[in-house]
This record gives C-alpha cells, sequence and structure tokens, in this order.
C-alpha cells in the first residue's frame, strides 16, 4: 500500500480521471489505476467505497447499479457534468502542486 | 407507525446495498485472480487480504451517509449523560423537581382535557348546542312541549332540532325487576346528534307517533350483559315496566347522552301534540339541536329570538315571563358549566407549577453552569463555538426533562388514580381520564417546553463572551438572571397559595352553613312505584299506609316520617308565588318566583330537627281530617305575612277556593344546595285519603345504629311489601357531604399543588442563597478578619433573602388582584381580598422563606477566616 492517494486528494483525481474515460464501477476503477499506471499506483480499496459514496452525496458522481458483462451485479459510477467541471479544476492544481515540488526536489 | 416502517425498511435496505457493493467488488477481484491462474479459494482469500476488512469499509460508508447532526446529538447526548452521572445529587433533584411539575400537570391535563378540550364523541360535536329557557327553578336550561313545536316548526337556523323528556328510570325484566335510567327520545335524537345504532335499526319517526307499538334502543352495557353482544338480538323483546318492548337496536359503545345523564334504554318520545298543546298542561323538556354550516350558538339565538319571545307571551304565566331567558349554547359549555372555571383554575395551577419547576431546575442549571465555567472556558478557547456549547448545554436540560417528564408520567398515573379515588363524582368524566396518547404527548410537550425553559438562560447568561473570556473564579456573583428567577417562584408560589387559602376558607365557610335540619343518624330509602301496578290512588295510598306501618316497627328506629322529596339537593315540587291567596288580604305581587313545597307525615320535622319556631307541629289525628294544615317556612312566612302571625290565617293554595289554615312556621332548611339562599316553601299533610302524593316517596329514618344495619331491615321490610320495588338506602349525611364534595376536591388538590409549589420556591430561595454563600466565602472572610461579627454577616445574607422575597410578594400580590374576578367566581362568601386568607399565605410564605434563608446564612456567619482565605 503506498500513501500516494492520500495526496493532495489524489483519490478523487484519480476517481474522477479514470471515470472521465467512461463509466466504472469500483473494482474497475482500482484495475484501471493499477493497469494505467503499470503497478505504480495501488489504490487502498477499504477507502475507495467511503469516497465514492461521498462524491455521490456531492453529487459530482452517480451510480447505477447494472450487470456487468461478465454477469455479476455491481453498482456503476458515471461523472456528472459538475464532476467534470471539478476534475477540471484538480487537475489544474495537482499539476501545479506537482510542478512545484519538482522544482522543489531539483533544486540543489 | 406505517410511515416509520417504511422509512426503518428502506435504512434496512440501503444498508445491504453498501454491503452487496464491497461484496461484488470482492468477487470481481476474485476472479481476476483465477483469470490469471490463481485456484478459486486462494483467489478469494488473496481479493479479501488485499480489501483489508469490509466490517471498516462499511462502516465508513455509513459515516459519510449519517448526517452531520446526528453525529453531533450523540456526541452531545453521550456528553450529557457523562454529566449527569457525575454528578448524581444535582441530576436527582432536577429531575425529581420536573418530575413533580410535568406529572402534576400531566395527571391534571388528563382530566381537563376530557372537559375543556377533547372534541365530544359525535361527528362535528362543535356544531350541536342545547336550546331552551333559562329559569329559575332549573341550573340547566329547559323548554315546555308546545313552545318546542312551534320552534322545530317555524326555526330556520338548525339542521336539525330533537328533544328529550327530563331523565326518568324504568322496571327492567320480571320481577325482582332491575331499576334502570331510562330516557325517551325523539325519533331523530340519535340521526340530529350524527350517530347510528351499533347493531339493528334507529327510530323511524312512525315510532314516535302517539300510540304506536313501543320500541327501545338499550345501552352497549345492556347489550353486552343481557344479550352477550348478538347482533341478531335486536327485534326481541324486553319487559320494561310489565309491557312488552320491542328492541329496535343498541347503541354504540361510546354513546353518551348529550346532557351526561345516564340511560340504558332509550324509548320513542311518542310527544303527543294534543297533549303538548293543551292549556294548563305542560311538558318539560330537554331540547338540543345541530346548527347549520355558518351558524353559531349567538347568531343562532338571535335568529331564534322573535320565535322565543312569542312562546313566552303565549305559554309561559305572566309572573314568570320576566324569569325566563333564552339559551342557546355549545354542548360543551352545557356540559360543563359548572365544572368549567374550577377546570381552569385546576389547569393554572398546575401550569404555575410546571413554570416554577422549571425556575428551579433552571436556577440549579445556572449554579452548575457557574461551576463549571472554567471548563466551558477551556472549551471555548480550544476552539468550540459558542453555538457548540450552547447546544451542548440544552442537550443536557433536556436530557433531564425527558428524564423528568418519564418519571413525571409514572407519577401523573399514581395521582390520577388517587383523583379518581378521592372524589368520583366531583367533576364530570373524572372516571373517564386515562393516560392515553394525547396525554403523554401533552407530556412530552411540557417536556420540551421545560428543556427550553431550563435550557435557554443559563447557556445564554454563561456563554456571554464576558463569562467564556474570564478564568478567574470571584466575582460574577451580581448576576441578575438568579435572584429574578428566585423572585418569580416567590411570586407564583404567592398566587398559588393565596388561592388554596381563599379556596380553603370558602370551604369551611360552605361546610359550616347551616343546613336548617339535622342529618346525623338519618337514614333515608327512596324509591318510585311502578307507574302500571299502582295506577289508581287507592292502591298508592294503601302502599303508602303499609310502609308506614312496616318501617316504624323496625327496631331501633327512634323515629319515622315519609315525605315526597328530602332536602338538600332539590328535587321537590314548585308553584308559582302569585297563584297563592291570602283569606281577607289582597293578592300577591307579580313577581315572585317560584315556591317550594313537600307532602310529609307529622314526623317529619322531628326526624329531621327541623325546628317548629312558631304555632305547632302536624298532628297524627289531623290525617283523617278534612281540614288540610299547612306550615310554612320562615322565608315564605315572612314574605306573605310581614306584619301578622302567620299562624292562624287560611290560604287557598291553587286557585281553588281550597283555604288552608296555618298552623305552624318551620325553620329554613337548605333545600336547593348548600350554596344557594333556601328557597321559600309550605309543608302539607300527608292526609290518609289523598289522590296527589305522587309515585315517588323517600323515607325517612332517624337511627343510633349503622346504617349497613337498617339496610339490610329496611330492604326485608320493604320486599315484604312489594318485592319487585327498588329501593335506594343512603345516609343523609353522605347527601350532604356530596354538596360539599366538588369544592373539596378543587380546594384540596390546589392545596397540595400549593404546598408543591411552596416547596420548590423554598428550595430555590435555598439553593441560591445557599450558592452564594458559597460563591463569597473569601469576601465573608475578609469580613470577619476585618472585625465584622457573625451576626453581622448572618444578617447580611439574610437581608438579600428578604429582598428577593419582598419583590416576589409583591409581584405575587399584584397577579392575584388581576386574578380577582376570576376567583370570585370560585369563592363562597369569602371576597377574593379577603384579609385573613391573604395574611394566611404570606405568613406560610415567610416562614418557608425564613427556613430557607437561615442554613446558608447560618453557614455564612460560621465561616472560618482563616479557612476561606487560605482556599485557592
Amino acid at each position: 500500500m503506498k500513501s500516494t492517494d492520500r495526496l493532495f486528494g489524489s483519490l478523487e483525481l484519480l476517481i474522477f480521471k479514470t471515470l472521465a474515460a467512461g463509466p466504472h464501477h469500483g473494482f474497475g476503477i482500482t484495475l484501471h489505476v493499477e493497469t494505467v499506471s503499470k503497478g505504480l499506483l495501488h489504490m487502498e480499496e477499504g477507502s475507495l467505497y467511503p469516497a465514492l459514496h461521498r462524491l455521490e452525496r456531492e453529487r459530482l458522481i452517480s451510480g447505477e447499479w447494472r450487470q456487468t458483462d461478465a454477469g455479476r451485479r455491481a453498482r456503476i459510477y458515471t461523472l456528472t457534468a459538475a464532476g467534470r467541471k471539478r476534475l477540471a479544476e484538480s487537475e489544474a492544481s495537482w499539476s501545479s502542486v506537482s510542478l512545484g515540488i519538482e522544482r522543489v526536489l531539483r533544486f540543489v | 407507525m406505517k410511515r416509520a416502517i417504511v422509512w426503518l425498511r428502506r435504512l434496512f435496505h440501503r444498508d445491504s446495498a453498501w454491503q452487496e457493493e464491497i461484496e461484488s467488488h470482492l468477487a470481481m477481484r476474485a476472479d481476476w485472480h483465477q483469470a490469471q491462474g490463481v485456484a478459486p479459494d486462494a483467489a478469494r482469500t488473496r481479493a479479501a487480504r488485499e480489501f483489508g476488512s469490509p466490517l471498516r469499509a462499511l462502516e465508513a460508508v455509513r459515516a459519510v451517509h449519517r448526517a452531520p447532526w446526528l453525529d453531533a446529538l450523540a456526541q452531545d447526548a453521550h456528553h450529557g449523560l457523562r454529566v449527569i452521572r457525575r454528578s448524581p445529587a444535582f441530576s436527582l433533584a432536577a429531575m425529581a423537581t420536573l418530575a413533580v411539575g410535568i406529572g402534576a400537570s400531566t395527571a391534571v391535563f388528563s382530566v381537563v382535557d376530557l372537559l375543556l378540550f377533547r372534541s365530544l364523541p359525535y361527528p362535528r360535536a362543535e356544531r350541536l348546542v342545547s336550546v331552551g329557557f333559562s329559569g329559575p327553578i332549573d341550573n340547566n336550561e329547559f323548554n315546555v312541549g308546545n313552545a318546542y313545536l312551534d320552534w322545530r316548526e317555524h326555526q330556520r337556523v338548525f339542521a336539525a332540532m330533537t328533544s328529550m323528556y327530563p331523565a326518568g328510570e324504568c322496571d327492567l325484566g320480571e320481577a325482582p325487576a332491575l331499576r334502570v335510567p331510562c330516557v325517551q327520545v325523539e325519533s331523530n335524537f340519535l340521526a340530529t346528534l350524527g350517530l347510528a345504532p351499533a347493531a339493528g335499526r334507529d327510530f323511524h319517526p312512525e315510532d314516535d307517533r302517539p300510540g304506536a307499538p313501543k320500541v327501545a334502543l338499550l345501552s352497549y352495557a345492556m347489550w353486552q350483559s343481557r344479550f352477550g353482544g348478538d347482533p341478531g338480538a335486536a327485534g326481541k323483546t324486553i319487559l320494561l315496566d310489565d309491557a312488552p318492548v320491542r328492541v329496535s337496536g343498541f347503541l354504540p359503545r361510546t354513546f353518551e347522552m348529550p346532557q351526561l345523564g345516564e340511560a340504558d334504554v332509550l324509548l320513542a318520545e311518542q310527544l303527543d301534540e294534543s297533549v303538548a298543546r293543551a292549556p294548563r298542561f305542560t311538558v318539560f323538556l330537554r331540547t338540543f339541536a345541530r346548527l347549520k354550516d355558518g351558524a353559531t350558538a349567538e347568531t343562532a339565538r338571535e335568529q331564534l329570538l322573535p320565535l322565543f319571545e312569542d312562546s313566552v307571551r303565549r305559554y309561559v304565566p305572566p309572573p314568570l315571563q320576566r324569569e325566563v331567558g333564552p339559551v342557546v349554547r355549545s354542548l360543551r359549555d352545557r356540559q360543563i358549566h359548572d365544572v368549567k372555571l374550577a377546570s381552569w383554575l385546576l389547569f393554572g395551577a398546575v401550569l404555575a407549577l410546571v413554570a416554577l419547576a422549571c425556575a428551579n431546575v433552571a436556577n440549579l442549571m445556572l449554579a452548575r453552569a457557574a461551576a463549571r465555567k472554567k471548563e466551558l472556558a477551556m472549551r471555548a478557547a480550544l476552539g468550540a463555538s459558542r453555538g457548540r456549547l450552547a447546544r451542548q448545554m440544552f442537550t443536557e436540560s433536556l436530557l433531564l426533562s425527558l428524564a423528568g417528564g418519564a418519571a413525571g408520567c409514572v407519577f401523573a398515573w399514581g395521582l390520577l388514580r388517587a383523583l379518581v379515588a378521592m372524589a368520583p363524582e366531583a367533576l364530570p368524566r373524572l372516571s373517564q381520564a386515562r393516560m392515553d396518547g394525547r396525554v403523554l404527548l401533552f407530556a412530552l410537550a411540557v417536556s420540551l417546553a421545560a428543556a427550553v425553559a431550563t435550557g435557554l438562560l443559563p447557556a445564554w447568561e454563561r456563554l456571554s463572551a464576558a463569562a467564556l473570556a474570564g478564568w478567574h473564579s470571584a466575582g460574577d456573583g451580581r448576576s441578575w438572571s438568579r435572584p429574578v428567577l428566585v423572585a418569580a417562584q416567590v411570586a407564583i408560589s404567592l398566587v398559588l397559595l393565596t388561592g388554596a387559602s381563599l379556596l380553603v376558607r370558602s370551604l369551611w365557610k360552605l361546610e359550616s352553613e347551616s343546613l336548617g335540619f339535622q342529618p346525623r343518624r338519618v337514614v333515608t330509602a327512596a324509591f318510585t312505584l311502578n307507574r302500571h301496578r299502582y295506577n289508581s290512588a287507592e292502591k298508592q295510598d294503601a302502599f303508602y299506609a303499609e310502609v308506614e306501618r312496616q318501617l316504624a316497627r323496625i327496631p331501633g328506629v327512634s323515629r319515622f316520617a315519609l315525605s315526597d322529596s328530602i332536602p338538600p339537593s332539590g328535587g321537590m315540587r314548585g308553584r308559582p308565588f302569585s297563584n297563592m291567596r291570602i283569606a281577607g288580604h289582597p293578592p300577591l305581587p307579580e313577581q315572585g318566583g317560584m315556591v317550594a313545597f313537600r307532602y310529609v307525615t307529622p314526623g317529619y320535622f322531628r326526624a329531621l330537627g327541623i325546628p317548629i319556631v312558631a304555632g305547632r307541629d302536624f298532628d297524627e289525628k289531623e290525617r283523617s281530617g278534612t281540614d288540610t294544615p299547612l306550615i310554612l317556612s320562615q322565608s315564605l312566612a315572612r314574605r306573605m305575612f310581614p306584619a301578622e302571625n302567620p299562624v292562624g290565617q287560611r290560604i287557598d293554595l291553587d286557585v281553588n277556593g281550597h283555604w288552608q289554615p296555618v298552623v305552624g312556621v318551620a325553620g329554613d332548611v337548605k333545600n336547593s344546595g348548600l350554596a344557594d339562599a333556601p328557597q321559600p316553601e309550605y309543608y302539607r299533610l300527608r292526609v290518609n285519603r289523598s289522590d296527589e302524593l305522587g309515585l315517588s316517596a323517600v323515607a325517612l329514618l332517624e337511627t343510633p345504629l349503622d346504617a349497613g344495619v337498617v339496610e339490610r331491615w329496611v330492604r326485608r321490610q320493604m320486599a315484604a311489601i312489594d318485592p319487585a320495588l327498588p329501593v335506594t338506602i343512603e345516609a343523609m349525611q353522605t347527601k350532604v357531604d356530596r354538596l360539599s364534595e366538588r369544592a373539596r376536591f378543587l380546594a384540596a388538590l390546589i392545596a397540595l399543588f400549593a404546598a408543591f409549589g411552596l416547596l420548590l420556591a423554598a428550595i430555590g430561595l435555598y439553593g441560591v442563597l445557599s450558592f452564594l454563600v458559597a460563591q463569597r466565602t473569601r469576601e465573608i472572610g475578609v469580613r470577619i478578619a476585618l472585625g465584622a461579627s457573625p451576626g453581622q454577616i448572618a444578617r447580611m445574607a439574610v437581608h438579600q433573602a428578604g429582598v428577593w422575597t419582598l419583590a416576589g410578594m409583591a409581584a405575587g400580590w399584584a397577579a392575584s388582584a388581576s386574578l380577582e374576578r376570576i376567583a370570585r367566581g370560585a369563592l363562597f362568601q369569602v371576597s377574593p381580598f379577603d384579609p385573613l386568607s391573604l395574611a394566611v399565605a404570606a405568613l406560610v410564605l415567610v416562614m418557608a422563606a425564613a427556613l430557607a434563608a437561615w442554613l446558608p446564612a447560618r453557614r455564612a456567619a460560621l465561616v472560618d477566616p482563616a479557612v476561606s482565605l487560605r482556599e485557592e
């Protein structure tokens, strides 16, 4: 387990970014992040669901029970318009934070 | 309830959905591992390990959905409970105080709610009114047959009018028959009330035609006891007064008569118009009506006025015309007219008690908040917002109030049972009072109000910026709110005490009111003959003669008399004063009201100890003569013969030329209740052959024996004469006691509440003073060190208590004076400003206050300067 998901609301950002590509269930989000980060990032699954529910309460994403292709019932989440807006903001702030950190790290 | 279940189910469903979501995640992860070539079991284990604790995740999800205020509330409640547990003495005192206040008010509410607030058991009951004449003989409005027939035909304000004969009784079944309350009502009676029989059919208009076959509706209780509640019993025949009557149906279980009378049998009224309209014959009725939409009792009365005046002109004898008035009033007013004031007084008294209890608890909370000032200041400094702190203090008082309310409900339950046992007939419907949902809701409302009252003041005062900023515990004793609370308690308690002492004094006057006769050692036996079996004057005379012979022989009976009615509660016959003529005198004035009269045997005056103040008593020999003598009451004698000796005068009672000699004058007796002046009356002798004795009589037996012993003898003797005749036996003293029962009930309750109130006020004063002394120990120590004597210190403390008490008493007197007009109606021969009562109330209060102040003052005087200065 890495602590990356605790940094600067990065968990939300990862969820938003994943859902921006299309609706996913919770496990799908986990898998997507693991795959795309080539195993560098591993989501803490226990805290994924509280986060999903909180975002849903804030109407940034919306969930719906559906049948998956594999024939399992799962709750599929979609990014709402408000969520899309929040994604843009978070992405921008993340970029500036990571740029800032990189500059500090590179300063010798 | 249903909504709560739906809500719970949804809550549960939501929770299981969250669980399912987590399970589906685990399953998909396991699937994924399996696809990578892991064995199924190992795949599941690995998925579970990677996920961590699903329970913790579920809990975190729940936390997301839980409302934040609920979290804070739980936290506050938790904290509040801890605070309450930490100071059990304080919490118990506060809860007990609130329990007394809430309990007393809840018990009284359960009684007065039935009288003042709860709707009567009829659909749209607020539109039902009682209609009729107010007159001198009857406390309630009545109607006469011909007037009612006119009104029913011509009125336009009522949707329906209906009538009933005044309550009567009849014999039910075979001998020995059961004497049951039996009322004749018009066929539209139930329909006008908006009711229908529980089984069978209602009366039809045909049933009301004179001469139609008799039909009856039986009460629910009769239906259950006689017919086992069989719905098919309608149509059966029962024996009423020895005549067969068909049962058309049964009344609903909740049925009650609009005048609250008893009725086991309703008979069709069969009001005969030719009889009702006959001259010189009066049919007395009770009449009720349902208002049309939009009409009120007042507008109905106004619109009925022309009809009413016409009836007065045509049907009321001229001497009485000025004494009758039109009445249209709501059914509720009709039912509670003589207890309305008492109900409001009781309710007011308990609300005052609740206010006192709240003031007391608020004071306790203030004291404790002062003690916790450091804690609060610390929490404020650590970032708790004032709103948060206020909410927390409020939660504490809410917990205390709810606990107090719960204990109060238990207390109320006990108190209610005591009330019902104390005076079953003191208030109508008292025996119906229950702790039902409505009453519990009231208790809850009072508890919540108490929480607000006791929580807000401390919160507001303690959370002022200055209080929160201060770290030091010295000073801050000059807050105005606690003295004001104490003064308010004193004021309320003085109002209660004044009310109680006025009522007790009024009761004392009422009970020491001279009855004019001696009720002790007199047993009464009342009966009413069966109309069908004793259908001639001869049969009645023979029966009465036999009763006299048999009852007078009972061993231990020293005096015996027979009368058609007895004092002190009315029920006697009456005639207009102006109907009488005096031989050789001009006619009597027209406005004279009614004169009561009774038919008595010669022993009557001796049996009841009524003095003959002039002339002589009746003589046994006169009963067989033709010269029927009269005895007048003192007040009647004074009115008829202001300047002459009444004895020896001759009077014509009925304008029929039958002149009767006045042989004596008897002392006045209370014949229409304790509070009213005696009605003038005359006594006629029960002669041996009379056709005027009537069907009802009361035997009076003076005996040193126990009423129970006499009762057995009387029953045996009466059964020997007529085994089917029901007899009611009662000690005269019981009858008399019943007259002051209501006044006693009210006085006892208000006195009880005043005592509670006084106790609370004294505790309040004691508490505040003790607190102040404790808080100022340092100051007192300095004063003593500088040379103040213990006496001076004690005076200082007492002085403060005196100022608050006096301020409270001034306010209390002002409040009492403003309630004077209300109080006047509840008092008998006592002015609301009765100096003795006011003085007693004030004295009791001052003594309680002195006692409450003495203990803390003594403690102050005994402060050791060395110890107090070393503190802190």
